[in-house]
């Protein structure tokens, strides 16, 4: 029983929601500064497209007070000190000088859907629609022999400048041929180093780009696999989830633009902006958890009263994603906020091991803790810690100590 | 020969033929694959209902709804409370009105020399994205509704955000689409008096008829419908006569040797499925006037499909006032899903028309999963005499050009159809 006290004490003290948000004054004057020397070199330069950001806001009836709302937003979120948001608000104006081909390889499109079209924040949906998207295969009006010379032009006008997204996996099954694009019947491996090339950044959007996958779930019958098994040599950035939320997606741009520089990753290449946060600790139903009420099954009293869906299967506890904060669709809901629990999708193999209708404390995975460098650079995900065992126990005391109710034990 | 290729929603490619500068013949194909069918093979039935709405990130949410039907199809008896039949209707209904928007506004606008209009493509998709949001979580991508029922439990507080989501993509339309309130276009009969308004919709179709398009886009005139609701009604429709006897049985697939999309048909004939069908078979009145002046042209087609986003925007209101939420959500299925062996069937009208799931279950596990998806039915390719529903509309054609709208006014969704 100690043991299990341990565990429990452990899970609630561990450092596993640490995100370090203050670097000191002289990391950020120095950062300022840089920013800013940026910021006047890319006013300089010539922009991409000739939208101005002003006309388009007010276009859209946005004031300038909802956009420095936004403005203080995303520098939170972003982690920088508000003295950055008069920068933020400039790279924003900023960026239609950011050149950004977005290849869509073995995928469903979803991130583009989430990120174009039917999700986001307004402001983030036209800080997107400003950017200077070079190349994007589903929203751009060319197609065929045309299509295919635009992005030999945008390749070749921002040779080594442009951010290239990538949504989808890469089939290497069958020498590539499960996806190939274009006329010439080009594999979508060899389009992706092909474009990658001349890329100043690779992001990989979505489960699929990142680490696979559904289409990499057993038995992987395409041999599908991520952007960064393949592309090497090159700087990437992973925004896992399925779909990708579109606030990370902005985050990396908004970063890119305002600093020259990709944003601090963790050792899954994923922004720590939006990847140092685990979905369990800033979960609305942690109360529930904390005290031991669970949805035992779907449509119960614990369902209708909103309780932890821990005992249901939610991957919450083991997952590192902003979720719980930023939510989805204009943050009108999110997947635990119906009572449908947390699949995993911004974790390596999610499919394979985090499948969601296995209740966690069946499947073969653990939580990580102490930190999220810590649980993932030193344990693996795979490995058993501590604090692991501390969820399981405290679902199982949990049950036990339910009964209290009936006149049971105490 | 030439070749085109269409990046809508992924990718098919065409192979125009051309004699005496006439389209002779035309090949679609799709060139990429996943192979969910196989990646279900062996898995809990209950993973379908994770992994299916990713088939598809434009109408995934079609997928999930198919799939639960699917699922509980394989209980010889289930009962589903009519608060969870009632949500899952919304939440499809708003995936079409969001995806018919967005086909209008980012496919069809370009096609016409009008500038594609991100911004009123994304307004209305958004609302609607928000009302699916609300029951389902996310979207693209939910999983919420479940064999049963659906998990969400909503309050009276989640009407009222859904009702003004509704109302504002109303008003979205009479803005923009088209300048009437938009109770008078339901109950309008007569293509003339939509000609003589104002808004988007009035500016394509006068587009059609300045450039004299009116004659294009012309295939079988054969429709079909699968999927049933309060509001669509399962038939088929063959130059205006309508039957509602459909028999599931005979629909086949079919290889196709140059694509990873198989073709499909119903006793061996191809049908055209999608708004247009759906408002064929249960003889919508504006339509079936189009339909007589200018058959299953794109003037037709086009018109049916955006119709239909103000049809379902008024029926949701209806829906919504019969929703009574102190029904359960979710009701316990009588035995285990993984105890039965069995096989189950489903259809769902998705925006671009019927999409099928067959599931057989056995020993625990999924044993096949099978997925027809509307795409498959309405731009898959036929065998050399017997032409597809899309290929036939484009043969006869003198340019590409006119070939790319008429294709496109079928709409494509190529990552479905590459499952």
């Amino acid at each position: 029983m100690s043991d299990r006290i341990e565990g429990v004490k452990k899970l609630f003290t561990s450092k596993s929601a640490r995100v370090e948000t203050n670097k000191g004054e002289s990391y950020y004057l120095d950062l300022f500064e840089r920013c800013q020397t940026r910021l006047s070199d890319l006013r300089a330069s010539q922009p991409a497209n000739r939208l101005d950001f002003s006309e388009v806001l007010k276009d859209n009836s946005i004031d300038r007070r909802d956009f420095m709302k936004w403005v203080s937003a995303t520098t939170a979120m972003l982690m920088l000190p508000p003295m950055f948001s008069p920068l933020v608000a400039e790279a924003a104006e900023l960026m239609n000088r950011a050149p950004v081909i977005w290849l869509e390889l073995q995928d469903c499109a979803g991130n583009s859907e989430a990120l174009l079209r039917s999700d986001g924040p307004k402001i983030d949906e036209i800080v997107l629609d400003i950017i200077s998207l070079e190349y994007h295969e589903t929203l751009q009006a060319a197609a065929g022999f045309q299509a295919e010379k635009q992005l030999e032009d945008a390749m070749a006008t921002f040779k080594g400048k442009y951010l290239l997204f990538v949504e989808g996996s890469i089939p290497m099954g069958m020498n590539g041929q499960y996806g190939t694009i274009g006329a010439s019947g080009e594999t979508f491996h060899d389009h992706l180093m092909r474009v990658s090339k001349d890329a100043a950044a690779v992001v990989a959007v979505g489960a699929c780009a990142t680490f696979g996958g559904i289409p990499a779930a057993a038995p992987n019958p395409t041999h599908a696999v991520g952007v960064m098994d393949v592309v090497k040599g090159k700087p990437i950035v992973n925004i896992p989830a399925c779909p990708a939320n579109p606030t990370n997606m902005v985050g990396v741009v908004m970063h890119y633009v305002l600093t020259g520089q990709l944003p601090e990753l963790d050792s899954l290449l994923r922004p720590k902006f939006a990847f140092g946060y685990r979905i369990h600790d800033n979960c609305e139903r942690r109360a529930h958890f904390d005290a031991g009420e669970y949805v035992e099954e779907w449509g119960d009293k614990g369902a209708q009263n909103n309780f932890c869906l821990y005992k249901m299967g939610c991957k919450g506890p083991m997952t590192f994603n902003n979720c719980s904060i930023v939510r989805y669709n204009e943050a009108v809901n999110w997947p635990i906020g119906v009572g449908r629990g947390c699949i995993g999708c911004s974790e390596p193999d999610f499919w394979d091991k985090y499948a969601y209708e296995r209740p966690m404390a069946n499947a073969k995975i653990k939580a990580p803790a102490g930190g999220v460098e810590k649980s993932v650079d030193e344990f693996g995900l795979g490995l058993l810690t501590a604090a692991g065992i501390g969820i399981g126990i405290h679902a199982i005391a949990s049950a036990v100590g339910g009964k209290k109710d009936d006149g049971g034990e105490a | 020969m030439i070749k085109l290729i269409e990046k809508i929603e992924g990718e098919a490619k065409l192979n125009f033929s051309f004699k005496d500068n006439k389209i002779d013949d035309v090949n679609v194909d799709f060139m990429s694959t996943r192979h969910i069918e196989d990646i279900l093979k062996g898995k809990s039935p209950l993973d379908a209902l994770v992994i299916n709405p990713r088939v598809c990130g434009i109408c995934g949410h079609a997928h999930l709804i198919a799939t639960v039907r699917a699922l509980e199809d394989c209980y010889d008896a289930i009962e589903i409370s009519n608060k969870a039949k009632i949500i899952r209707e919304l939440t499809l209904n708003f995936e079409l009105i969001q995806n018919h928007f967005k086909w209008f506004y980012l496919t069809i606008f370009p096609l016409f020399g009008l500038k594609q209009n991100v911004m009123k493509a994304v307004t209305p998709s958004q609302l609607m994205a928000k009302a699916i949001a609300l029951f389902g979580g996310q979207y693209p991508h939910t999983s919420y509704a479940i064999v049963g029922g659906v998990v969400c439990e909503i309050t009276e507080m989640d009407i009222i955000k859904l009702q003004h989501y509704i109302d504002e993509t109303i008003k979205f339309f009479e803005n923009n689409v088209l300048d009437v309130d938009i109770q008078m276009f339901q109950n309008c009969d007569n293509v003339t008096k939509v000609m003589s308004q104002r808004g988007d919709l009035v500016e394509i179709l006068k587009l059609i008829e300045i450039n004299g398009w009116l004659d294009y886009g012309k295939s079988y005139d054969r429709f079909i419908v699968f999927g049933e609701s309060s509001y669509f009604t399962k038939g088929k429709s063959i130059k205006t006569r309508v039957t509602n006897n459909l028999f599931l049985e005979d629909i086949k697939e079919s290889e196709a040797t140059t694509s990873f999309a198989k073709s499909v048909h119903y006793h061996g004939k191809y049908y055209e499925v999608g708004p247009l069908s759906r408002a064929m078979v249960k003889k919508t009145a504006l339509i079936k006037d189009a339909h007589r002046k200018y058959a299953d042209s794109i003037f037709t087609r086009i018109l049916a499909r955006v119709c239909e986003i103000s049809q379902l925007l008024l029926h949701t209101e209806l829906l919504i006032k019969e929703l009574d939420i102190s029904e359960p959500s979710y009701i316990k299925p009588k035995s285990d899903i993984s105890s039965l062996n069995a096989s189950g069937f489903s259809a769902v009208e998705a925006a671009r028309g019927t999409l099928i799931h067959k599931v057989i279950i056995e020993n625990s596990v999924i044993k096949s999963y099978e997925i027809i998806t509307p795409t498959q039915w309405n731009l898959c390719g036929g065998v050399k005499d017997s032409k597809g529903v899309s290929q036939k509309a484009m043969i006869g054609l003198e340019n590409i050009e006119i070939a790319e709208l008429v294709f496109k006014s079928f709409d494509v969704c190529s990552v479905c159809t590459t499952h």
